[in-house]
């Protein structure tokens, strides 16, 4: 049988479940704009019944901790998502950079500066303008500022596409300091939950492992794998190790071949970052593939151009009645050794007008076989199996499809992100609104345990007073 | 139901995506280039290389026809020059040939011959530009010397066979030049010179050799023909040229139009376009600013 002192205690337990469940509601409200913060809900637990008699009587409530409102697996979605959307984001930014070298020519009078499609066909015309008078000084001097001014737009090009690796090179060793510090965070954060949350959400600490873990997916491509009493372990995507429940790794940085390398213990992990995602991913496949690609199509496109414009030349008769030889050869651009680096030292060597060989070899200097054979350069597969204009033709929209590529990808990527955080706000965020009416469902049922605890009081005291009003009060 | 209670900043997203959108079309309307970067177009940009390339080839070509022209009309009107002296040439002999005329009168048409020799040798030997245009490759060479040691002297060519060719930007090639040998020495009875030579030797003596110098005026008369028959090369290459130049200016016009298509504007597009990005952007501000300025939380009506 329940006693008007069991139902005392009943009610106290309700008023103090009461409070402590308004501290939840105010926490909430008070981190409405925490970044990070998931909200919390109190647990209500009915108390467990007394038996008495046979009979059993129900024994209030408690309310036995916060609970965060969570769900792992779509906070771990977002952030392999975050981690797809900043490397495309990282490599669209050095894209566009990149572009920029290669403005595509709108057709004016005044051709855009820099632009080597028509720097190739403006130095291969002057050659067909040659071939109608071959003497002629100011023809011969036109051949030489044309072919000085497809050097220097293709070394310029070259040397700004070496600056732009070399700066993403410095923003990618800058990222491992990064890294680093929201590594040893996460292990730090493990430590604590596996001691006093071993079997539960742990809130607080909960919500900055998480924040961090997203940061972290800012930054580089990861896994995440729960481990025993709510530890968690770290890879990359590429399985090494960075985060194992209490102890981290560092991500260290060291130059190789010209470049940062970027390393795990003593394993080399550039390429598997690359591929991972992040920021440092983005950087990397711009730096390793997208400028080494289009370094490479202006390597060749130098290194065949001046390659086969002096073998050219030099098979022919200059003005002056010289025939090149290989001993002495008449070289209109610097003779490159090899392909690569070709580019960025593309020159022009001569500076006599006289020595275009526009004759054939022997023939008087009036003879322009040679120069029509070297306008006709322009017209055969020496890049490549393309003609020069064609490649280049190809290396442009080769560029500019990629870069679309990964404008298309990325902001396909970003609108995922928006939409997984948007399911996640749903969840984890604090509604006012919810807030709002837990506040005022708790401020009722206050004042109900209050008002039942004041009748109980009275009735007590009628008990205490056996009938009579005024005795005790 | 569980909504995002941030959605408003995910509407300040779409506000920067329509003033990004209508940055780009600004742009576009400014430059009146439709394309501004690679990625806004691969493939028209690649294209575009290709289009330039056969533009700039084309306009090339028309100043190169300009300059070949005028050298090849001097060409053809010195030929033209060169076959009134051989008429004239002609005549003469026809004249010396007859046998009315004396010994002093003979030698004054000697005389006349050798001075048309002395023309057609420096017509021969033209340039244009400081260079021989009937020298074939050694064009820094005059071409043709007389030696008048022997009787009859004898016109030696300098120059070499060497025929220059325009290439057009289809490939067409076009001759610019006729080596001096063949238009003036042709091959055995068709030479000008040998037979202005043999003429002057004819008639200088004053007594004529009537069957010698007919022959010699008769085989005169075939180099005649001869030269007009080479500036008939000449008068093709003109014509060609002038049809190729003509060829190419349609080519380069319907060039450029293509490339206008690919690379411009469509003004009243973009114009659209960019209105109705405003009228976007313009709802956009008045649903945040609604948002903003209902109550948005419950609390607000708590006591």
């Amino acid at each position: 049988m329940g006693t008007i002192n069991s139902a005392f205690s009943l009610i106290s337990g309700a008023l103090d479940a009461d409070q402590s469940a308004l501290s939840i509601v105010a926490n909430n409200v008070a981190n409405a704009n925490t970044p990070g913060y998931t909200q919390e809900r109190p647990t209500w637990q009915e108390n467990q019944p007394v038996t008495i008699n046979g009979l059993s009587y129900g024994d209030g409530v408690s309310e036995t901790g916060a609970k965060s409102l969570r769900d792992s697996v779509l906070v771990a979605r977002l952030d392999q998502q975050q981690q797809l959307a900043s490397a495309s984001g990282a490599r669209l930014t050095a894209l566009n950079s990149v572009q920029a070298l290669f403005p595509p020519d709108s057709g004016s009078a005044s051709a855009t500066a820099g632009d080597i499609g028509s720097d190739i066909t403006s130095f291969f015309n002057s050659f067909s303008s040659l071939e109608a008078d071959p003497t002629d000084n100011s023809l011969r001097e036109e051949v030489l500022s044309s072919a000085g001014t497809l050097a220097g737009d293709i070394s310029n090009a070259a040397a700004s596409l070496n600056e732009q690796s070399a700066a993403l090179d410095q923003e990618a060793s800058g990222v491992t300091a990064q890294v680093n510090a929201l590594t040893s965070a996460i292990a730090q954060l493990n430590q604590q939950i596996q001691t006093t949350s071993p079997n539960a959400d742990a809130g607080t600490l909960e919500d900055q492992r998480q924040e961090d873990l997203s940061q972290l997916s800012q930054l580089i491509g990861i896994n995440q794998v729960k481990t025993e009493n709510n530890g968690l372990s770290v890879t990359t995507t590429s399985g090494q190790l960075l985060v194992s429940e209490g102890s981290s790794f560092q991500l260290t940085s060291g130059q190789s071949g010209g470049v940062t390398h970027f390393f795990v213990g003593t394993t080399d992990v550039t390429t598997q970052l690359a591929s991972g995602g992040g920021q440092l991913g983005g950087y990397l496949t711009a730096r390793d593939q997208d400028i080494p690609n289009a370094l490479n199509a202006l390597n060749q496109l130098a290194y065949n151009i001046s390659t086969q414009v002096n073998t050219q030349n030099s098979a022919g008769t200059d003005l002056d009645g010289v025939t090149g030889s290989a001993a002495n050869p008449l070289n209109i651009f610097s003779q490159p050794a090899t392909v690569a680096g070709s580019a960025a030292a593309m020159s022009v060597v001569m500076t006599d007008p006289n020595q275009i060989a526009a004759a054939s070899a022997g023939q008087g200097t009036g003879d322009n076989s040679n120069a029509t054979a070297m306008a006709n350069l322009a017209k055969q597969t020496i890049v490549g199996g393309q003609t020069p204009t064609d490649f280049y033709s190809n290396l442009v929209s080769t560029l500019g499809a990629t870069i679309s590529g990964v404008q298309a990808e990325n902001t396909a990527e970003n609108a995922s992100v928006t939409q997984l955080q948007t399911q996640n706000n749903a969840l984890s965020s604090v509604n006012l609104n919810d807030e709002a009416a837990a506040m005022s469902t708790l401020q009722t049922s206050y004042q109900a345990a209050s008002q039942v605890f004041n009748l109980l009081n009275t009735i007590m005291t009628s008990a205490l007073n056996l009938g009579v009003q005024t005795a005790v009060s | 139901m569980r909504v995002d209670p941030s959605y408003v900043s995910n509407l300040v997203g779409s506000l920067n995506q329509a003033q990004a959108n209508q940055q780009q079309l600004t742009a576009e309307l400014s430059s009146g280039v439709r394309i501004n970067s690679l990625s806004q177009g691969p493939v028209a940009s690649g294209e575009n290389v290709l289009l330039l390339n056969q533009i700039q080839q084309d306009d090339s070509f028309t100043q190169s026809s300009s300059l070949v022209t005028g050298q090849l009309q001097v060409a053809d009107s010195t030929l033209g020059s060169v076959v009134s002296q051989l008429t004239q040439a002609i005549s003469l002999a026809t004249g010396a040939n007859n046998g009315t005329m004396n010994a002093s009168d003979v030698k004054a048409i000697a005389n006349q011959i050798s001075g048309i020799l002395d023309e057609v040798q420096s017509l021969a030997n033209t340039s244009y530009q400081g260079q021989y245009i009937f020298a074939g490759g050694q064009t820094s060479t005059t071409p043709f010397t007389t030696s008048t040691a022997t009787s009859p002297g004898v016109t030696s060519y300098n120059g070499d066979q060497d025929v220059n060719y325009l290439v057009t930007p289809n490939g067409q090639k076009i001759q610019l030049n006729v080596p001096g040998s063949q238009i003036f020495l042709g091959s055995g009875t068709n030479s000008a010179f040998e037979a202005l030579n043999r003429l002057v030797a004819d008639y200088s003596t004053g007594t004529v050799n009537t069957s010698q110098a007919v022959s010699d005026t008769q085989a005169l008369s075939t180099a005649l023909n001869f030269v007009s028959q080479q500036r008939v090369t000449i008068d093709d290459s003109i014509t060609q040229v002038t049809a190729a130049s003509e060829a190419v200016t349609t080519d380069q016009t319907q060039l450029t139009t293509a490339q206008t298509n690919l690379m411009q504007a469509d003004v009243a597009q973009v114009s659209t376009q960019l209105s109705q990005a405003e009228t976007q952007q313009t709802a956009l501000e008045d649903v945040i600013a609604q948002l903003d300025s209902a109550s948005n939380s419950l609390f607000s009506k708590l006591q």
